[in-house]
């Protein structure tokens, strides 16, 4: 149950690029994708998965620049949160592999996905509704814009390298204290 | 515990990172929004609080089984504020199979709420089988995060080799002073009538026996056989061992022994233990349920113990093996340490019975079939054949035993009475 609605999910992923343009070079990185995704559903790995994952959002970046249609934030909303479900489901799916679930385990699971899936949509949206009224008065000041965002960016990544590795180790042996 | 960022945060890094790269590339916006879910998904997990604790109470159905018994794991999960997943691993130690639900568990639990979890556990040889407690491991939102601990909950089953019904163990050929179930042959209180002799002063009335009074014309009594008990020692080799785990001649010769144990118990015999091998450990010979489950607690833990060193059994005491005691030794006879320690034991006078408990078969549920497996095995058969008629040729008095057919069916050929026998 749980890979055929992870496999759903890889459909969908495979299906929005070959919606905006169905060209050769999309379709083979669609059938591609298609492939290397299924495969990491079948054998419900995640790595494998986000390679199949890769591909799908490099067939939709192709399909853009051969298409060239206005932004979509529908479509875009759309595949982000299909690729947050399909990892979050593949995941759960190959932890739970042979493991008894207790009652609504599953049902809950999915609740907690929605909540944040429902959470980033609203998110890219506020981002995509900012850009609409904020695009029209920084035009023109773009670049200084992405030099802030991209210096931001790489003090952010280096200040959660740093908490990742000095974080607090707890004495093992203490579960359920 | 604490939160740790799991590896699927590497994918989703990865993939919101392909989103921007190509964002920037294709300079089009739609991709820089694919990796906003990606990014919230990403600092949400970062933003919760501490992981709730999950009390565990952790039950097994029994403490002692036999071989094949089954025993009933209940873990009971309690927290008193929500926990959306968390998720339970007992791991199985070797020789023990899941025979009904699963030793992996996912469980969403809502503040104050109290779920059991029940799996079954086939034990499939003897052991001291130790249930830790279940690992644990809280998954945060999407799998992006989880804090991992165990409950200490150390329990012990003890899984005793299986009793199988002896109807004729070797008959001893000397008897102790007390009370059992063995005729001798000296003359005293007991219930097995002897011979007839005339009355005697200081005769008891009830022992006189009226008709041969009335046919002989004066008083005659009738004599009884005492019944007495035995000391029987079970000898154990510990030297070597061949086969599958659970499946050794040592397990074979295990199983043995505590069949050979409780059968002289139930006769009122004293039964002492001698484990042969690395570790020279013995028990004193008693008699009682008390001593039987002494024995099988010493039996669950004879194991091989490599060592260089030959123990003699002039290190062992004479309580230990008192001189007048049957000694039942249990062997594959494939170190001749043992097979010296057997003859020599033999050559002091012991009223020694060995059960040569055969590696073949053992060897060969081990090995993957095939001719070259099967020759090998009857080569190996025909040797071990020689081998025993050479030692019965010393004297020894030796059954053969293949472990799998029943011991009573091995022992048959001791039913006939043993006379004692001079080394050559």
């Amino acid at each position: 149950m749980l890979r055929l609605a992870a496999g759903v999910l890889v459909a969908v992923l495979v299906a929005i690029p070959l919606a905006v343009r169905p060209a050769a070079p999309v379709t083979w990185l669609a059938i591609l994708a298609l492939g290397v995704g299924g495969a990491g559903v079948i054998v419900l790995s995640v790595p494998i998965v986000t390679t199949g994952a890769s591909l799908a959002l490099i067939a939709y970046a192709v399909a853009l620049v051969i298409a060239g249609p206005a932004v979509d934030p529908v479509a875009a909303i759309a595949v982000g949160a299909t690729l947050v479900l399909l990892l979050a489901l593949v995941h759960f799916a190959g932890r739970a592999h042979g493991a008894a679930l207790g009652p609504a385990v599953v049902a809950a699971q999915v609740r907690h996905w929605l909540v944040i899936v429902g959470l980033g949509a609203a998110a890219a949206a506020a981002l995509t509704a900012g850009g609409v009224v904020l695009g029209p008065t920084l035009r023109g000041t773009s670049l200084p814009v992405v030099v802030v965002a991209a210096a931001l960016g790489a003090v952010m990544t280096t200040a959660g390298v740093i908490a990742l590795v000095t974080a607090r180790k707890d004495p093992p042996g203490t579960a359920g204290r | 515990m604490s939160w740790r960022p799991t590896a699927l945060n590497v994918s989703f890094v990865t993939l919101a990172g392909w989103a921007l790269f190509l964002g920037v590339l294709t300079g089009r916006a739609d991709l820089v929004v694919v990796a906003v879910p990606l990014i919230v998904a990403l600092v949400a997990a970062r933003r919760i609080g501490a992981p709730a604790a999950v009390h565990l109470h952790h039950d097994v159905s029994a403490e002692r089984l036999i071989e094949d018994d089954r025993v009933t794991v209940t873990v009971t999960l309690r927290a008193e504020r929500p926990v959306p997943l968390v998720e339970l691993l007992e791991p199985l130690p070797p020789r023990v199979r899941l025979e009904h639900g699963r030793n992996h568990a996912f469980f969403t639990l809502r503040a104050g709420e109290e779920v059991r979890w029940v799996f079954v556990l086939r034990c499939a040889g003897r052991q001291r089988l130790h249930l830790g407690g279940p690992h644990l491991r809280s998954w945060g939102p999407l799998g992006l995060a989880a804090a991992e601990g165990r409950s200490r909950a150390p329990q012990t089953v003890a899984v005793y080799p299986p009793l199988a019904p002896l109807r004729h163990p070797p008959r001893p050929l000397r008897t102790q002073t007390f009370v059992g179930n063995y005729v001798s042959p000296a003359q005293g209180e007991g219930i097995e009538p002897g011979d007839i002799r005339p009355f005697a002063p200081g005769d008891q009335v009830r022992h006189v026996n009226w008709r041969a009074t009335l046919r002989l014309g004066t008083l005659h009594v009738t004599q009884h056989h005492r019944e007495r008990n035995a000391d029987v020692v079970l000898m154990l080799d510990t030297l070597s061992e061949v086969g599958a785990p659970g499946a050794t001649v040592v397990d074979v010769a295990v199983r043995g022994a505590a069949t050979l144990a409780a059968a002289y118990l139930a006769r009122k015999d004293r039964v002492g233990l001698i484990e042969y091998g690395g570790q020279l450990r013995w028990v004193r010979p008693g008699s009682g349920r008390a001593q039987l489950q002494r024995l099988l607690d010493t039996l669950l833990d004879a194991s091989v113990v490599f060592t260089y060193v030959t123990r003699d059994v002039d290190l062992i005491p004479p309580r230990i093996l008192p001189t007048q005691a049957l000694v039942l030794a249990l062997s594959p006879l494939l170190d001749a340490r043992f097979v010296r320690a057997a003859t020599d034991l033999a050559a002091r006078g012991f009223d020694l019975v060995v059960i040569a408990v055969s590696p073949v078969a053992s060897a060969r549920s081990a090995v993957r079939g095939g001719r070259v497996a099967d020759l090998a095995a009857r080569l190996w058969s025909l040797e071990r054949r020689v081998q025993l008629d050479e030692l019965r040729r010393l004297g020894l008095t030796i059954v053969d035993w293949d472990g799998v057919e029943p011991l009573d069916v091995a022992l048959a050929a001791l039913r006939q009475p043993r006379r004692r026998r001079v080394l050559a």
